[in-house]
């Protein structure tokens, strides 16, 4: 018996093309030059574990931070997700016509990790759970004249909350939206529930635990936007904005347990995204094929195959970086285990943003075109609407040549590799305080970083082949 | 843990991970090039019960030729060329005649758009 396993294109028109043979093997062979630069122009004292944080401007800050901007910003963020629902409840059932497919998971979901790094945390006063959990938090302290009491946040489970939040998002988007049978996608129906069900499970954790405590831990898009503003130069603290060493934020980021784990999701679920149809066709095939003849439906076998496959990206990418640590550990003078496992995890947050980039580029650039024509004039799809006279604009797929979006891709994977390595040399400095011993237990992150980067181009050299 | 037993652990675990990657990465022969645009012939893809014959057919073109394929169906739908945004109807036991520039590259695919079927995976090259 033959199957022929459904294909998904939510949103996407387009495929990006494999990378050719002679651009992986370039790619990989300046990984391993600049990995063996790397090892022998070693510096010998950490540069990056001091902030040297400069506050910018007070008038500048105060305004930006002013009660009224706060509130003016949680206003447009509980706006736009209140219309996003709207549009998914209400609007058409074509994903790819639909406002709040692309906005959720095309302009947010890939969008907001860059104008992380570029310009810091720019979710954090825009999030709309946060908005209206402060909201109702100040209600609560004006009416019963105290702040409210909340539970002891468990520090054990630290971000683990987030992590299985973050793969339970792409989950949703990439194995339950892909997997409907004659599947187109998503449906903006599901999408609307999804973010329904969040917003109350998200409130109800805030008013157990405190608003502020559950963005640093639990609530999945603070924490993962969160992250990847670690690596840029601008913040806030005490009050102020201010500029910093980039990349030096990053340092401190992982000592809450479960970051590790943040950053392994992240990873993972952009790796199985970009191998489910290239790399793992065939053994997903193989999966499929087996649980359909055991008797299960098309669509539960596609879902439940998938899974499998999502969920030994992630045990996979967390061996990898695990053999790391344990190797470090041979290392003489090596802190304890647990400290190597925590100390090295923030190393792996330019990889994630790399294989971000690597495997979402073209399609936010493609994709962002239509948000801000078609879905913007037309945001619930139902071609009577034309609020900006951009509806019937369509994407312009001659924007990028597929050579730009080669070079980008491998740009970004050779360029996140240097970063993570020097993030991981420069932590073994301060832990080893024999720079010898340092820089002999960096083979072994020489060799998860390596891996990660060749996987990376791999992966690219044969999506969709 | 003495480093013997490190060393089998991680012996095991090494083989444990390659015969993943084995399944995992295993080739998938089964994409059969129904369809092939080498010899001058026009492709044609013929849906019958609403579904491509064959598979889903592979058509690669480079950049600037002309691409140039039929659609044969049994079902009456509309063929829709994403990325190209070329659409066309097709009536029951008719067929449909496509020919256009390659000038967009990438990976495009063509449905037939009311039953959401694919039935032709169209690559341009650079």
């Amino acid at each position: 018996m033959s199957f022929v396993l459904p294909v998904a294109h939510a949103l996407v028109a387009r495929k990006d093309l494999p990378i050719p043979a002679w651009l992986f093997a370039w790619g990989a062979s300046i990984v391993l030059i600049v990995s063996f630069f790397a090892l022998s122009a070693a510096w010998r004292k950490p540069k990056f574990e001091q902030e040297r944080w400069h506050p910018v401007g007070a008038r500048l800050s105060r305004a930006l931070l002013s009660v009224p901007v706060q509130i003016l910003c949680g206003a447009v963020g509980v706006l736009l997700l209140g219309f996003s629902i709207y549009a998914a409840l209400h609007g058409t059932e074509a994903p790819d016509r639909n406002f709040a497919l692309t906005f959720v998971f095309v302009t947010a979901w890939l969008g907001l990790p860059l104008f992380s790094v570029i310009i810091g945390d720019v979710f954090r006063p825009f999030n709309p759970w946060r908005a209206i959990g402060r909201a109702i938090g100040g209600g609560f302290s004006a009416i019963a004249g105290q702040r409210p009491a909340h539970l002891t946040y468990p520090e054990r489970l630290g971000r683990w909350p987030a992590a299985i939040g973050l793969l339970a998002v792409v989950w949703l988007e990439v194995v339950y939206g892909s997997s409907g049978g004659v599947a187109v996608g998503l449906s903006p129906d599901s999408l609307g529930l999804a973010a329904l069900l969040y917003s109350l499970y998200t409130l109800a954790m805030m008013a157990f635990f405190g608003v502020e405590k559950w963005c640093q831990t639990g609530e999945i898009f603070s924490v993962y936007f969160g992250m990847f503003s670690q690596l840029g130069s601008f913040g806030t603290k005490d009050g102020r904005l201010g500029r910093r060493l980039p990349l030096s934020a990053a340092t401190h980021w992982a000592t809450v347990p479960g970051s590790a784990a943040v950053v392994i999701a992240s990873i993972a679920s952009t790796s199985f995204d970009g191998a489910q149809e290239g790399a793992f066709k065939g053994g997903i095939k193989q999966v499929f094929e087996w649980l359909s003849e055991a008797g299960l439906s098309l669509t539960t076998s596609l879902r439940v195959t998938d899974t499998i496959f999502m969920a030994l990206c992630f045990v996979g990418v967390g061996l990898v970086y695990l053999i790391g640590v344990r190797g470090m550990a041979t290392v003489r003078g090596a802190p304890p285990l647990r400290k190597l496992r925590t100390g090295f995890a923030h190393t792996l947050i330019p990889i994630a943003f790399a294989y971000l980039v690597a495997h979402y580029f073209s399609l936010f650039v493609f994709q962002e075109q239509a948000q801000f024509t078609y879905l913007l004039s037309d945001p619930l799809g139902t071609a009577t609407t034309d609020l900006f006279g951009t509806a019937s604009s369509g994407i312009d797929f001659k924007l990028l040549s597929a050579n730009a979006i080669w070079y980008v891709q491998v740009g970004a994977l050779v360029i996140g590799h240097v970063v993570g390595l020097t993030l991981a040399h420069d932590r073994a400095t301060a832990y080893w305080p024999d720079y010898r011993q340092a820089a002999r237990s960096q083979y072994w992150m020489l060799a998860v970083m390596v891996a990660f980067t060749c996987f990376g181009l791999y992966l690219l050299s044969v999506a969709n082949a | 843990m003495s480093s013997k037993a490190t060393r089998l652990v991680g012996g095991l675990l090494v083989i444990v991970v390659a015969i993943v990657l084995l399944v995992v990465l295993k080739k998938d022969d089964s994409s059969s090039d129904a369809t092939s645009n080498a010899g001058g012939k026009v492709p044609t893809i013929v849906v019958e019960h609403g579904k491509p014959v064959g598979g889903i057919a592979d058509l690669t073109y480079n950049k600037g030729e002309r691409i140039h394929f039929i659609v044969e169906s049994d079902v009456s739908d509309e063929v829709h060329m994403h990325g190209y945004d070329v659409m066309k109807d097709v009536k029951a036991g008719g067929s449909v005649s496509f020919d256009f520039s390659a000038s967009i590259e990438g990976v495009f695919e063509a449905e037939l758009e009311g039953r959401k079927e694919q039935i032709l995976e169209l690559t341009v090259n650079p």
